[in-house]
């Protein structure tokens, strides 16, 4: 992932390319040059950084607060922003919320990125065998999946969540399904594109099967358009997932989680509007950076 | 035209029972007996037999699809589980509600997101684009539930402007102007990811005609900045009317989330009660509405499409 490799400085990475130029595979080359295009991409390196601290943090929620996520001081309901031993304050049941932030995040980061993976491996699937194959089967596959487009993504996850009941699981199982038909179409229309090219002809005659050549020659053709849209459903992702559990869909409460606490907090507005600032924009930042990466690696994806 | 028109609509169908297919598989997810969902935890054994009986629920799957498409087909959407008047009526209500401020939000996201882009392309290294661009990837980042309560919380709670919830005053006179009054923060907190995703749509297809040939040629006529405008305008709209249809149902979808906060009596409001006292017959109802709804926008969208690009009706 982009986040990941942020972390090399872009002097090494130029240092790198200058070692090994002519011994660098046409493959390695272009990851390469599309990383330093993203690296050149201040917007996108900065997104990049606060992502990762994001993610980061939440992971290690556990070394970075002292306090506990579910249980907190009846005396100290309410605390404001900046107050001593509570940087973003408490909330309604004292609880700090620095650290009910940070463990929240795991719960919804998990519920964004999750479905976003699996329905790159299943719409995927199914985009590159109807458009590898087409005729009949990639027009079954297309059509079937063309009727989930009548419905808009929030209402048709709601719909499944409401119906799978409240919980964690069930949330990333709807939103799977509902991102697994746009993935199908990208990679469609993308391997129609080059499914008739020589070299897709030269491994047939050579009497490569058709599951071989998907994975050997389509799959890596393809595969840049798959994640430029899979990064873009990201942000997506969390957003719906922090909605599924605002309307009571997701983890339960006391469990933090950004929609949740967004949720349990909503009551509070007429008391102290500020309340609602904090898990909000937790949410916000991190969909915003995602969405600024995700720019930033389909721009630097296009430079071939 | 017409025969536009009516493959537009023969290809419908399939597309309308599919529709109706998935909504009735995805009640059959909900985990345990039917039956559990409807009555009280308490009731007996018998009671539950008598109405998996009278519901037909003891019959194969695809009877029971038949006959609940039979209702549908006669206008019946059924019974609410918990209210006990009809869902047809809860239903439109509700949903007439919900188109309301859908509407009135679209209008915002559209005209905004026009101005903003056309901003952008034509002067894409001025402070107006940078600002433009800014709102954009704001737009489409921001859960417009969180929007809803931050202005919630700006306009109504602080500032004391503009009224928090409902959509007429109590004891008003249930005026436009007081419907108004009610729409502009839910308007605004469900219309800004059609703004943003719009914004830079618009954007780019202005950016990429502006760099055609014609404008070249009418620039070389001496044509004025306006006309060309016209000319860039006229091209772009195919392209922008296909993503509003979209955008359109999307924002529809997505008010469910700002309703709630809201407290607008649309259909989101109307689901997620039904959501939490698990009245099924609401929210299957609710999302087959806006389905169908979809669909049809979607042949009034290819028919305009059609209207103003004749190319499309050949092809």
């Amino acid at each position: 992932m982009s986040s990941s490799a942020v972390e090399v400085s872009d002097k090494e990475t130029v240092n790198l390319a200058n070692v090994t130029p002519a011994a660098a595979t046409a493959e390695e080359s272009f990851a390469r040059k599309a990383f330093r295009s993203f690296c050149g991409n201040k917007f996108a390196l900065v997104s990049a950084i606060i992502l990762l601290t994001i993610i980061l943090s939440t992971i290690l929620a556990g070394v970075i607060s002292p306090y506990s996520p579910l249980e907190g001081h009846a005396k100290d309901r309410l605390l404001p922003i900046g107050s001593p031993g509570h940087i973003l304050g408490t909330d309604e049941q004292g609880r700090d919320m620095l650290t009910r932030m940070l463990y929240g995040g795991r719960m919804t980061l998990l519920a964004g990125f999750v479905p976003v993976i699996v329905a790159a491996c299943l719409g995927g699937g199914l985009g590159i065998i109807a458009g590898y194959f087409g005729g009949r089967i990639g027009t079954l596959i297309m059509r079937v999946l063309d009727i989930f487009y009548a419905f808009p993504a929030v209402i048709l996850s709601i719909a499944i969540s409401a119906a799978l009941g409240q919980g964690l699981l069930n949330i990333m199982i709807s939103i799977a399904i509902v991102f697994t038909p746009p993935v199908a179409r990208v990679m469609e229309t993308a391997v129609k594109r080059i499914r008739n090219q020589e070299f897709i002809e030269a491994a047939k005659s050579s009497g490569a099967g058709p599951f071989a050549i998907m994975r050997r020659h389509v799959l890596p053709n393809v595969f840049s358009d798959l994640f430029v849209f899979s990064t873009s459903q990201i942000s997506l992702g969390i957003v719906i997932a922090a909605g599924l559990s605002f309307l009571g869909l997701g983890v339960a409460p006391p469990t933090p989680e950004w929609g949740v606490m967004l949720n349990s907090i909503k009551q509070l507005i007429f008391v102290d509007p500020m309340l609602t600032i904090v898990p909000g924009l937790g949410l916000f930042l991190t969909a915003l950076t995602i969405n600024i990466c995700a720019d930033g690696i389909r721009d630097a994806l296009q430079v071939k | 035209m017409l025969n536009f028109l009516l493959k537009r609509l023969l290809l419908m169908i399939p597309t309308l029972i599919g529709v109706t297919i998935i909504v009735f598989l995805i009640i059959q997810l909900v985990p345990g007996n039917p039956v559990d969902a409807l009555v009280p935890p308490e009731s007996s054994q018998e009671v539950k037999d008598q109405l998996i009986e009278s519901l037909g629920l003891d019959q194969p799957l695809y009877v029971q699809y038949l006959k609940w498409m039979g209702d549908l087909l006669q206008g019946d959407l059924g019974r609410s589980i918990i209210k006990t008047s009809s869902v047809n009526t809860l239903l439109f209500d509700a949903f007439k509600n919900s188109l309301v401020l859908a509407l009135f939000s679209a209008a915002f996201a559209f005209i905004g997101s026009l101005i903003l882009g056309v901003i952008a392309a034509y002067k894409p290294k001025s402070i107006f684009a940078s600002i433009g661009n800014m709102i954009a990837i704001f737009g489409i980042s921001i859960p417009n539930f969180w929007g809803g309560l931050i202005l919630m919380g700006i306009f109504s709670v602080t500032l004391n402007w503009l009224p928090s919830i409902g959509m007429y005053s109590v004891g008003g006179d249930g005026g436009f102007l007081d419907l108004i009054k009610h729409m502009i923060l839910p308007g605004i907190a469900c219309g800004m990811v059609t703004l943003g995703v719009m914004t830079r749509m618009i954007r780019s297809n202005v950016y990429d005609l502006l760099n055609e040939e014609f404008v070249l040629t009418l620039k070389a006529k001496g044509a004025k900045s306006s006309t060309i405008l016209l000319h860039v305008l006229k091209n772009a709209t195919p392209g922008i009317l296909a993503i509003a249809g979209l955008q359109f149902s999307q924002l529809l979808g997505g008010s469910i989330l700002v309703e709630t906060v809201f407290s607008w009596p649309g259909l989101g409001q109307l689901i997620y009660q039904a959501i939490s006292q698990r009245d099924y017959p609401i929210i299957q109802s609710g999302i087959l509405l806006v389905a169908v709804f979809f669909v049809l926008l979607n042949i009034l969208v290819d028919l305009l499409h059609a209207a103003i690009d004749p190319r499309v009706q050949k092809g």
